[in-house]
């Protein structure tokens, strides 16, 4: 299989001449189509036969099992409001139908952008979005208007990335830059009972339901149990209320090696540890709530696996990944407990630590900087 | 001073054509010459001209900065080509060997700056030519290359333990010689690697190293006061049709022995002067070594050669294939998820195969991921910080984590496994060169 007829015929439409500053788009489509035939010229003469397109389509094929479940979590919550007896492949593909848009729209605006920076640029195009644009429409309430999703979308690119250079520059994870520019947006549309259930498969209407964390907040007790929450049976953002999904895909990161394990292990590390200082004091309802509910409740699992452990705005050092994400972990269960302007913590509390996350790296390598001055002087003071 | 270490991080890259333990007399080849771009912080100034008759151990070129160090014709017979490159620099001069080896012999030969084995005396930072007027804190010789294809030392030396000795001796009246048998996955058996577990190196200290067969080359020298620099390379990989040891005598053309390797059902049409474009020969090992031509000459230092495919070839959708014959640090194809029953293998029919060539399989991007390239890096450096360091040529910074400590080859696995397919080891080259031209 290696489809000359097609490598022949990108080989003829190059673009030259004057339609030599479409480059990038080419380049992308090309690439996309085949891995380029470059070979090394000197150094490793081999290589990995890994590359940035497939690592970040391994987060792709991760975001698959909570991306369909969500799906059918959509039809079902519907389904369960509505009182009306659906098929579980009509809750899919109802869910399925909900979902398409919010998709198309992130993945249409974002890469239009994308290939705009990238031609303005004379850059190839970065495959970071292909993940980007997957995770936004996930982690949003289904009810999102899509030109909200599309505003979302385009400040994230061009503010939350581009201006800083595009991906690998920027320092906060550009999915969550969208999720909380509707957040402080549009926080009607963001928050409260009325966003989460889909009242019909068009449009932004909304049955009213409350997620855990709302009722939490509210100061009464989640009305779904642990394990409701644990398969994900629950209202919430489109695709991240399944923990059993979010583990399937964390599983393929974890194998791959494409998602720190330290990163992911020290997120769930911190919100335990803080839950169970909870736990100890136990002033009122909310702090008296079993630690792993925080697990299980809300964008925790999904925030520690797919959006905490992005490589670009975690700490790099690996020391400095176990505290990022000890802080994380901590910040959100504080947040969720203290702070009752908002009731779910994670996409705040790992937005701060990605501020964080380079003086957390830099103070990890002045350690190994001041240590290595100090074998320095030892020895010429032994010499001396 | 013996040393054994066992490194744990690195990687054995699982390159098929491992050389067969037999070794091929290749001494009476023709055509030798010296590079003295290979031997780092060497200005040459050449000694000799074209048609000059030379015998072996005669200096054809002298540093500029230092006369005393030289780099000396393997042979005897007459300078038959100065190959000069870009900007005139001086990339060859190639002798053609008499018949009879004649050479000139020293009377109470010694390893000083003048002798005609000094050359093969590398200094730490840089790894360039050692400086006689420098004080190393120690010389490090390793016993173990652990490169792809890299040939056995011990099987290598076998016959020369009386000139290895002598070599140590004559070294140890510089430093005290550290020989070090290195245990564990590639880097291990890099000098660098074991400098670093058994003696960091700090600003302002030196170290010397040497090739453990140069250190035999240079017992000769000091026993016998004849200059006959021999090597057993190592010749395999993948594209090698026949994978053996040569013994050879320093800067060999490789042309004879590539005709061999190279030997297709078309044979005859390979003639000796061209290139065959589909196999890179590579002088060194695939992970740090230079692309020579059928008709090159093995490089100064080097002592394996390793014939690979060429990978110009476009693959279909290389992001989402199985990749069952891919092989990857990371576990992204199907080869990784076969990998914990390597157990298995020997009860396979079929053994599974990787298959290497010199596509870069993928586009260069900026660095995305972190974490892996700790893990192939047996230094106490940050290895990522430190290249970023070197991309935008910070000097303070670079010294502070550690520059003087590394080579390129130490960054040859990152360079390896990057999914960015960053030029790591020539950035680490470039930083380094800055550096070692502020010090002279």
């Amino acid at each position: 299989m290696n489809f000359k007829w097609l490598s022949d015929w990108f080989e003829k439409i190059e673009p030259k001449g004057k339609w030599s500053w479409l480059g990038s788009t080419y380049e992308a489509f090309h690439t996309f189509a085949f891995t380029p035939k470059a070979v090394t010229r000197k150094g490793s003469h081999i290589r990995d036969a890994v590359d940035m397109k497939r690592s970040i389509i391994m987060v792709v094929i991760a975001l698959v099992p909570a991306l369909l479940f969500g799906m059918w979590n959509i039809g079902y919550q519907t389904a369960m409001s509505t009182g009306a007896d659906w098929h579980w492949l009509y809750m899919w593909w109802f869910g399925f139908l909900r979902m398409l848009p919010l998709i198309v729209v992130s993945y249409v605006v974002g890469l239009f952008i994308e290939f705009a920076f990238a031609q303005y640029r004379g850059h190839e195009v970065n495959e970071g979005y292909l993940a980007t644009g997957l995770l936004i429409p996930m982690i949003v309430p289904v009810t999102t208007p899509l030109w909200q999703v599309a505003l979302a979308v385009a400040f994230a690119v061009i503010i939350g990335k581009e201006v800083f250079g595009g991906s690998g520059m920027n320092f906060l994870n550009p999915a969550l830059v969208a999720r909380a520019f509707l957040f402080f947006a549009y926080p009607t549309h963001m928050s409260g009972d009325k966003v989460w259930i889909a009242a019909d498969l068009w449009g932004s209407d909304a049955i009213a339901g409350a997620t855990p964390m709302g009722e939490l907040a509210a100061g009464a007790h989640p009305s779904a149990s642990a394990l409701d929450m644990l398969i994900g049976t629950i209202p919430g953002s489109t695709c991240e209320t399944s923990v059993i999904a979010i583990a399937l895909g964390a599983m393929l990161l974890l194998f791959t090696g494409i998602a720190s394990w330290r990163i992911i292990l020290s997120v769930f590390l911190g919100g335990g540890l803080m839950g169970l200082l909870f736990n100890a004091i136990g002033y009122n309802d909310y702090m008296q709530l079993p630690f792993y509910y925080h697990f299980l409740m809300g964008g925790f699992a999904f925030g520690a696996v797919f959006m905490a452990t992005d490589p670009v705005t975690a700490a790099q050092t690996n020391a400095g990944k176990w505290i990022y994400g000890l802080l994380i972990g901590a910040f959100a269960v504080l947040l969720r407990v203290c702070n009752p302007a908002y009731p779910e913590g994670m996409m705040l509390s790992i937005l701060f630590m990605n501020c964080m996350a380079p003086l957390i790296d830099h103070c990890v390598v002045a350690r190994n900087i001041k240590a290595r001055a100090s074998r320095a002087t030892r020895k010429e003071v032994n010499n001396g | 001073m013996n040393h054994t270490i066992t490194i744990k991080k690195g990687l054995d890259i699982p390159l098929g054509g491992d050389a067969e333990r037999f070794v091929v007399d290749m001494r009476s080849e023709e055509r030798f010459a010296v590079k003295p771009p290979d031997v780092v912080g060497f200005t040459p100034r050449l000694l000799v001209g074209e048609g000059d008759e030379v015998f072996a151990g005669q200096p054809l070129v002298e540093d500029k900065r230092d006369p005393r160090l030289t780099l000396p014709s393997p042979v005897s017979g007459k300078v038959s080509a100065i190959v000069r490159g870009e900007k005139r620099k001086l990339m060859e001069v190639v002798v053609e060997a008499d018949s009879a080896v004649k050479s000139a012999k020293t009377e109470n030969p010694g390893l000083t700056p003048e002798a005609p084995v000094w050359w093969m005396i590398k200094e730490r930072p840089f790894g360039a030519i050692a400086d006689p007027d420098h004080k190393p804190k120690g010389i490090f010789v390793s016993m173990r290359d652990t490169n792809p294809l890299a040939p056995d030392i011990a099987f290598v030396l076998k016959g020369r333990e009386h000139e290895f000795e002598a070599g140590i001796a004559a070294l140890g009246q510089w430093a005290e010689v550290h020989t070090v048998h290195a245990q564990g996955p590639h880097p291990a058996g890099n000098v660098g690697t074991q400098i670093a577990a058994i003696s960091p190196l700090n600003k302002g200290e030196y170290v010397w190293t040497v090739n453990a067969q140069d250190v035999a080359n240079i017992g000769r020298w000091c026993l016998t006061g004849e200059y006959r620099p021999e090597r057993v390379i190592a010749v395999g990989g993948p594209a090698a049709k026949c994978s053996k040891y040569y013994r050879v005598l320093c800067g060999t053309s490789i042309r004879r022995i590539a005709e061999v390797q190279l030997m297709s059902p078309n044979y005859p049409e390979i003639a000796p002067h061209s290139t065959s474009h589909a196999t890179r020969i590579i002088s060194g090992s695939v992970l740090s070594g230079s692309a020579i031509e059928a008709d090159g000459f093995l490089g100064m230092y080097d002592h394996q050669l390793t014939f690979i495919e060429e990978g110009d070839q476009y693959e279909f959708m290389g992001w989402i294939m199985p990749g069952l014959n891919k092989f990857s640090f990371s576990k992204t194809f199907l080869s990784g998820l076969m990998a914990p029953f390597k157990a298995l293998e020997s009860l396979m029919p079929v053994k599974p195969t990787y298959s290497f060539n010199t596509n870069l399989h993928g586009s260069v991007r900026p660095f995305l991921f972190t974490g892996s390239f700790e893990r192939v890096f047996p230094f106490d450096i940050y290895p990522l910080q430190l290249i970023k360091a070197c991309i935008v040529g910070d000097v303070e910074l670079q010294e502070q984590l550690g520059i003087y400590e590394v080579e390129p080859e130490d960054f040859a696995l990152c360079e390896f496994i990057d999914p960015s397919k960053t030029e790591i080891q020539t950035i680490i080259r470039e930083a380094l060169e800055v550096l070692r031209k502020e010090a002279i």
